[in-house]
């Protein structure tokens, strides 16, 4: 068993976990946070993705302990005074959620993909966000969600529908 | 999935990990970004007793210039890290372009260089380049250090040349032969973030055709990352053309022992292997540019 503090989602918690727990563990059966989601539980489908101190991670790999001292971001945390975060906004009105078992991964990703690069093209959406799969299969609705926030219209095979 | 217990030792510094590897002996292992060795503890391939935390040792992923040029590359270097250096785009962009090639952004954000190596997987992205490039690994143990030829360091099926109590500290770059041409190839028969089923890397140094000298590397194929001594044999001191870079796609071809798996049967890898190798040849000798 470990004992130590993290920041999650802007507050601190002091937290009690197996050692062996990863940390998509500790936020789901510990903190409660069933935004992030365990698709494949080992790394290839990027539904558990969360940021550690601004760094991408899977969080069905990452031990918990590893996360002491540090901030974690997961859904729960964006937005602000109830209202929804722009990249959640866009998902929406684009409609890139379908059951939505991916958006938070998604979502999470498309904030790291905007921090290091606010105007991607296509190809560099898509290859950002290689590792993380929709089942849904709404790839098309997704990347036109992260063009508009990248100050691109959508593409002209689904403006009529999605926009 | 979850994991069974184990007890985690967080090391300080690399001669802590060494002790503590000594201590528990074959029960312990080193954990750096835990990508690999993670997945392979939910599916109970591994169960180790204590894990030794080498994350927080200080400097040791530090990437830097080499003393006589090239580059010197700390163990704990992430794949996203080492791909978006400006000093290893431009003293090994082959290097910086085979580490944008791992899985994604968010496993390339944890997932370490050392950890790749050491791994020993054969459709490792980084280890062709490293092998075509000649590089070489640090590593220390309770005897002391030793530096070795990564092309000693792969020694079977997710097998390498670390003693029990060994750590990899460094991996050492030596420069680009000036005027060389490279490339990186990353054939996956699926999708994009899947491992390479054919992982090539070469380097050219040519005088116009004339081939003055060849460097392959090679993932995905053989049981472990391989250097193709022969195909490089085969080239060097020829003039290339179609003819000759399909001869090299030939003696590739049978020069290794391809693996058989879920992506493809030894056949398939084959016949992969010997049209890529004639077409990453051909193109390089026609100043087909860079990757
Ligand atoms: C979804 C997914 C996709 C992947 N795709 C790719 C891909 O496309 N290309 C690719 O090359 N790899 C891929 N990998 C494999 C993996 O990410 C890499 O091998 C990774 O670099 C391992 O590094 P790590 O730091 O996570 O190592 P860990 O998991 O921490 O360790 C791996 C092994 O190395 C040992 N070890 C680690 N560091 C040291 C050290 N310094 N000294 C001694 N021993 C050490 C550990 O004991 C363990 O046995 C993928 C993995 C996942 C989960
Ligand atoms: S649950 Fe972590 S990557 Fe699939
Ligand atoms: S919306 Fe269902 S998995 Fe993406």
């Amino acid at each position: 068993m470990e004992s130590f503090e993290l920041t999650v989602n802007g507050c601190v918690e002091r937290v009690q976990a197996p050692t062996q727990w990863t940390l998509l563990q500790l936020l789901r059966d510990g903190l409660g946070l069933l935004g992030t989601k365990e698709g494949c539980g080992e790394g290839s489908c990027g539904a558990c993705t969360v940021l550690v101190d601004g760094r991408l991670t899977r969080s069905c790999l990452s031990l918990a302990l590893r996360a002491a001292g540090r901030s974690v971001l997961t859904v729960e945390g964006l937005g602000a005074n109830g209202r929804r975060d722009p990249i959640q906004e866009a998902f929406v009105r684009h409609g890139a959620i379908q059951c939505g078992f991916c958006t938070p991964g998604m979502v999470i990703a498309t904030r790291a993909l905007l921090g290091v690069n606010p105007t991607p093209e296509d190809h560099e959406i898509r290859e950002f966000l290689s590792g993380n799969f929709c089942r849904c299969g709404g790839y098309t609705q997704i990347v036109n969600a992260v063009r508009e926030l990248a100050g691109r219209r959508p593409t002209a095979v689904n403006r009529g529908e999605n926009a | 999935m979850i994991l069974r217990p184990f007890k985690y030792v967080e090391c300080g510094s690399v001669d802590e990990a060494t002790t503590t590897l000594k201590q528990y002996g074959d029960g312990a292992r080193i954990i750096a970004g835990g990508t690999a060795l993670v997945p392979m503890m939910k599916h109970r391939l591994l169960r180790p007793e204590v894990l030794v935390s080498v994350i927080q040792v200080p400097g040791l992923g530090d990437i830097a210039a080499g003393p006589d040029g090239g580059l010197r590359l700390g163990a704990l270097a992430t794949h996203w890290e080492i791909s978006r250096s400006p000093l290893v785009k431009r003293e090994s962009p082959l290097l910086a372009y085979a580490c944008g090639r791992v899985a994604s952004p968010t496993v390339r954000s944890m997932a370490t260089l050392g950890g790749n190596l050491c791994y020993g997987e054969s459709a490792s992205d980084p280890s062709p380049a490293l092998l075509a490039l000649r590089a070489r690994v640090r590593v220390v143990g309770s005897g002391g250090e030793r530096t070795l030829p990564l092309t000693e360091f792969f020694t079977g099926f997710y097998e390498t040349g670390l003693a029990e109590d060994e750590v990899l500290t460094a991996v050492e770059v030596p420069p680009l032969a000036p005027g060389a041409r490279w490339r990186y190839l990353k054939w996956v028969p699926r999708a994009q973030e899947d491992k390479a089923l054919v992982g090539l890397a070469a380097v050219l140094v040519l005088d116009g055709r004339h081939c003055r000298m060849a460097r392959l590397g090679l993932g995905g194929v053989a049981a472990s990352p391989v250097v193709l001594r022969r195909t490089e044999q085969s080239l060097e001191g020829r003039e290339l053309d179609e003819r000759t870079s399909a001869e090299a796609g030939e003696v590739a071809a049978a020069e290794v022992e391809p693996m058989e798996d879920l992506q493809g049967s030894a056949d398939y890898r084959r016949d992969m292997l010997r049209v890529w190798v004639r077409r990453v040849v051909a193109d390089l000798a026609t100043g087909g540019g860079e990757r």
